[in-house]
């Protein structure tokens, strides 16, 4: 309709409908066949013209609007490619329209970024509805009623891929590369989590996208494309990295690689466990529920000091005095602000989302995952190391926290598919035995130049704040140290050979230990993801560590410090450099690092990191303690088990928050599940740490009001052991 | 407005009654007799732990001696609010020189 209202400019509006509606349409006389305009190509090209021309040019989303609302990929596009049949693959025409249907497709589909600088209000005004008809693209191309048109698109580049690289123009790259970006776009979209939707997206979820390209031969065409990576193909890795890191995000490795019944079995078992909880906490809520109705108007008095008394009401109180403080605590309307969430990012590049998806698409991911990890994963990743280090233009920073993301992904897909080998073995099933060479699929990644840019790139994302691209480099840390310690138990004497050389050279540089620190220091509400993340990294550094410097006894770090301050040490020195005032500058420009070989010392090491801002970093995890599984349950009862009672550190947890959580974790209400498989630790640990804290106190009578406070370190020790600390000086 | 000329000399001016200011948490507040020195006081005759065996019902006494002491000194803020409020300030230069006095008083009545 053209009332005034319109947002958009009408003569813009009028030439995209015309253009449109002269592309072709559906006739009621040829039987509801899709008929070609006279001059089709043209047409497209002109829609194409538009996109670039004023959409682009004048960074506006009119167009992309009017073809949305115009039905153009769904009515026309699509349509056309399916009438390209596939027994008349050389008709030129045709051939050279489906390209033109693919150019214009790939625009269509390519995310809004919202984080772009220039959002003006006309971003705002379309993008909520473009989102939506994203969707149903996606609807469109998946499930096409005649034809299947990712094929169909593989089919359009074909000619080009046949090429040999050298033969290829640099429209045949173009070309590979608009397919490989169509099926990046068709894996990126996914239901806006901003927006209502009418209906559930099962058809366009994870499980939907993996069928269709599985389906469709397009896991095959990035195994192909991939392997080959290198000699047939060359600048297109970051565009497989990409679609690979949509088609992967989020999927749980450990859950891949159970079977069909093993899988049904976990489900069950999960159910169960949910009702259980479910049970659980009825019975805790039944325990203080009212006897009586809503209105019976009960009210009492609590009692306080100075002659002061609080009124509560309501039966629950009656009960103890505990739930008449708890009432008390919950019936104070202030709460403190709760600040919202800072640096969003674009949804389509988090992965801290986990996805599900249905048995079926289970078992043809992970047949995809293990031919791609048997052939593409070196050839793949190699290259695209060398990529980023070479600082390609094509690469862009997102691509460095693909990279590591996927890394850690595939690597950790390695070693369940080497459990999964183990498990079957064992039941005795007759399965090919377990590739004794498998570390090697993944070699091309644990190698030291992999290392260094894995450094390099965690301690950029560290200075710049930039949290989900650290949060990438430390999910890969763990996943290869992990890996290297299996290696290590390997019965092949040449693996433990290679693991030992490995993590002597992660372990060798104090850089890596002080980076850890460092990281623990930084933490500072980063959101669930990052905690996780870090404290299972810390959780496994500590441990690989602890007992690697146990078997390696002389185990040395190298360390490496400024020149200057050790020049300020030295009277002398230091006097002449207040001399030449003037040349200082210059002097911390030219520091040098002096790099000194040490003895490593855990405990001195694991004191370090067990510290104030390490215990609050384990504390804010803890406070999901009801949504956590057992393994992370675990490595947060192992670290304050270590801090309390290994580290002697208990003073770090004798802070009213964090004994009010360990509390209100064992007692309730809303405690941890009594029939969780670690609640018994967690009651034990809990226990003890409580009779510490008794003890303590009462020797320590100063810790009444230190209970308050996070410690500061020149009282930490004597708080701890009730004398000062002696200090050896150094001859 | 054409009957009072457009001069406005009739009109009514509006003051604009200031806003009280609400009550803070704050250092002030922390040391005032009703902090952190009844806290002391109080911590001599009314905490008192049964020991070995009941762990739990002695730490669930010491919250409740914090959550009372926190309603009084600070109503309006729930519990968990308020110890990190108090915990916040805790890291002010003054207040851990306040701290550090008060472990060395300690110590020294300890030495006696």
């Amino acid at each position: 309709d053209n009332d005034d209202r319109d947002v958009i400019d009408p003569e813009v509006r009028a030439y995209v409908y015309s253009l449109v509606s002269a592309l072709g349409g559906s006739a009621g006389d040829e039987g509801g066949r899709y008929i070609l305009g006279d001059d089709a190509l043209a047409c497209l090209k002109d829609l194409k013209r538009w996109l670039k021309l004023y959409d682009e040019r004048t960074n506006r989303l009119d167009v992309a609007r009017c073809l949305a609302e115009a039905n153009l990929v769904n009515g026309d596009l699509l349509e056309i490619l399916a009438a390209w049949r596939e027994d008349e693959p050389l008709n030129k025409l045709k051939s050279k329209i489906a390209l033109a249907c693919l150019e214009l497709l790939v625009p269509l589909t390519w995310p809004i970024e919202k984080e772009d600088g220039d959002v003006t209000v006309n971003h705002h005004r379309h993008m909520p509805y473009l989102q939506l008809a994203h969707v149903s693209y996606k609807r469109g191309i998946l499930h096409h009623d005649s034809t299947k048109i990712l094929r169909t698109a593989v089919r359009i580049g074909l000619p080009s891929m046949a090429l040999p690289l050298k033969e290829r123009s640099s429209r045949d790259e173009g070309i590979i590369k608009l397919i490989l970006y169509f099926f990046r776009n068709v894996a990126l979209i996914s239901p806006p989590r901003n927006l209502p939707t009418e209906e559930t997206q099962n058809d366009i979820a994870r499980s939907a996208t993996i069928d269709s390209f599985e389906e469709q031969d397009i896991l095959h065409l990035i195994l192909t494309v991939s392997s080959s990576m290198g000699d047939d193909f060359d600048t297109e890795d970051v565009v497989v990295l990409e679609l690979l890191f949509h088609l992967l995000k989020g999927i749980d490795v450990p859950q891949l690689f159970l079977d069909n019944s093993e899988l049904s079995a976990k489900k069950e078992d999960e159910l169960q466990d949910m009702l259980n909880k479910e049970a659980g906490m009825r019975r805790s809520y039944a325990r203080v529920a009212p006897s009586r109705h809503n209105r019976f108007g009960t009210m009492i008095w609590l009692k306080r000091d100075d002659e002061k008394v609080s009124t509560l009401s309501g039966q629950d109180v009656l009960r103890d005095g505990q739930q008449s403080l708890a009432k008390m605590d919950r019936s104070k309307r202030s709460n403190k602000s709760k600040r919202g969430k800072k640096g969003q990012e674009p949804v389509h590049n988090d992965f801290s989302m986990p996805e599900n998806i249905s048995s079926a698409s289970n078992r043809r991911l992970r047949a995809f995952v293990e031919e791609f990890l048997d052939a593409s994963f070196n050839p793949l990743f190699i290259h695209i190391r060398k990529a980023i280090e070479r600082e390609e233009d094509r690469v862009l920073d997102i691509h460095i926290r693909q990279y590591f993301y996927l890394v850690g992904w595939f690597l950790e897909a390695q070693r369940e598919r080497r459990e999964r080998y183990r498990r079957l073995m064992k039941q005795g099933g007759d399965v090919k035995s377990p590739d004794t060479e498998s570390f090697a699929l993944v070699a091309g990644v644990l190698n030291q130049e992999t290392f260094i840019s894995l450094n390099r790139s965690m301690q950029q994302a560290l200075d710049n704040k930039s949290w989900h691209d650290l949060n990438a480099g430390m999910k890969c840390f763990t996943q290869i140290l992990l890996t290297v310690h299996e290696m290590s138990e390997s019965p092949l004497e040449e693996d433990q050979e290679i693991a030992e050389n490995i993590q002597n050279r992660i372990f060798y540089e104090e850089t890596t230990h002080d980076r850890l620190f460092a990281i623990v220091r930084a933490y500072k509400d980063q959101g669930y993801s990052f905690l996780d993340t870090t404290t299972e990294l810390t959780h496994v550094f500590l441990r690989m560590l602890e007992r690697y410097s146990k078997q390696n006894v002389d185990m040395q770090v190298r360390s490496r410090r400024r020149a200057r301050k050790k020049k300020a040490a030295n009277p002398v020195a230091g006097a002449e450099d207040q001399q030449e005032d003037g040349s200082e500058a210059e002097e911390v420009a030219q520091a040098q690092m002096v790099s000194k070989e040490r003895k490593f010392d855990f405990n001195r090491f694991a004191s370090k990191l067990v510290t104030q801002k390490c215990v609050d970093l384990y504390v804010a995890l803890t406070q999901y303690y009801n949504d956590l599984d057992t393994e992370q349950l675990k490595r947060l009862h192992r670290f304050f088990y270590r801090a309390a009672f290994k580290m002697e550190m208990s003073v770090l947890l004798f802070r009213v928050d964090i004994i009010a959580l360990f509390n209100k974790m064992i007692m309730g209400p809303d405690g941890l599940d009594q029939s969780s498989p670690v609640f018994k630790d967690w009651n034990e640990l809990v226990r003890q740490i409580f009779k510490k804290l008794i003890r303590k106190m009462q020797e320590r009578p100063e810790l009444v009001i230190e209970i308050l406070f996070s410690k500061i370190p020149s009282t930490l020790y004597y708080l701890e052991y009730g004398h000062e600390k002696q200090t050896v000086s150094k001859p | 407005e054409e009957q009072n000329g457009g001069l406005g000399i009739d009109e009514e001016i509006k003051v604009a009654k200031k806003r009280k200011p609400l009550p803070k948490l704050d250092e002030p507040r922390l040391l005032s007799q009703a902090g952190i020195p009844k806290l002391r006081r109080k911590a001599k005759d009314r905490l008192k732990f049964k020991g070995k065996g009941h762990e739990f019902t002695d730490v669930s006494r010491l919250l409740n001696f914090y959550q009372l002491w926190l309603d009084d000194l600070f109503p309006r803020a729930k519990f968990a609010d308020g110890l990190a409020m108090i915990e916040k300030l805790g890291h002010s230069k003054r207040m851990q020189t306040m701290r550090r006095e008060w472990i060395d008083e300690n110590r020294q009545i300890a030495a006696r």
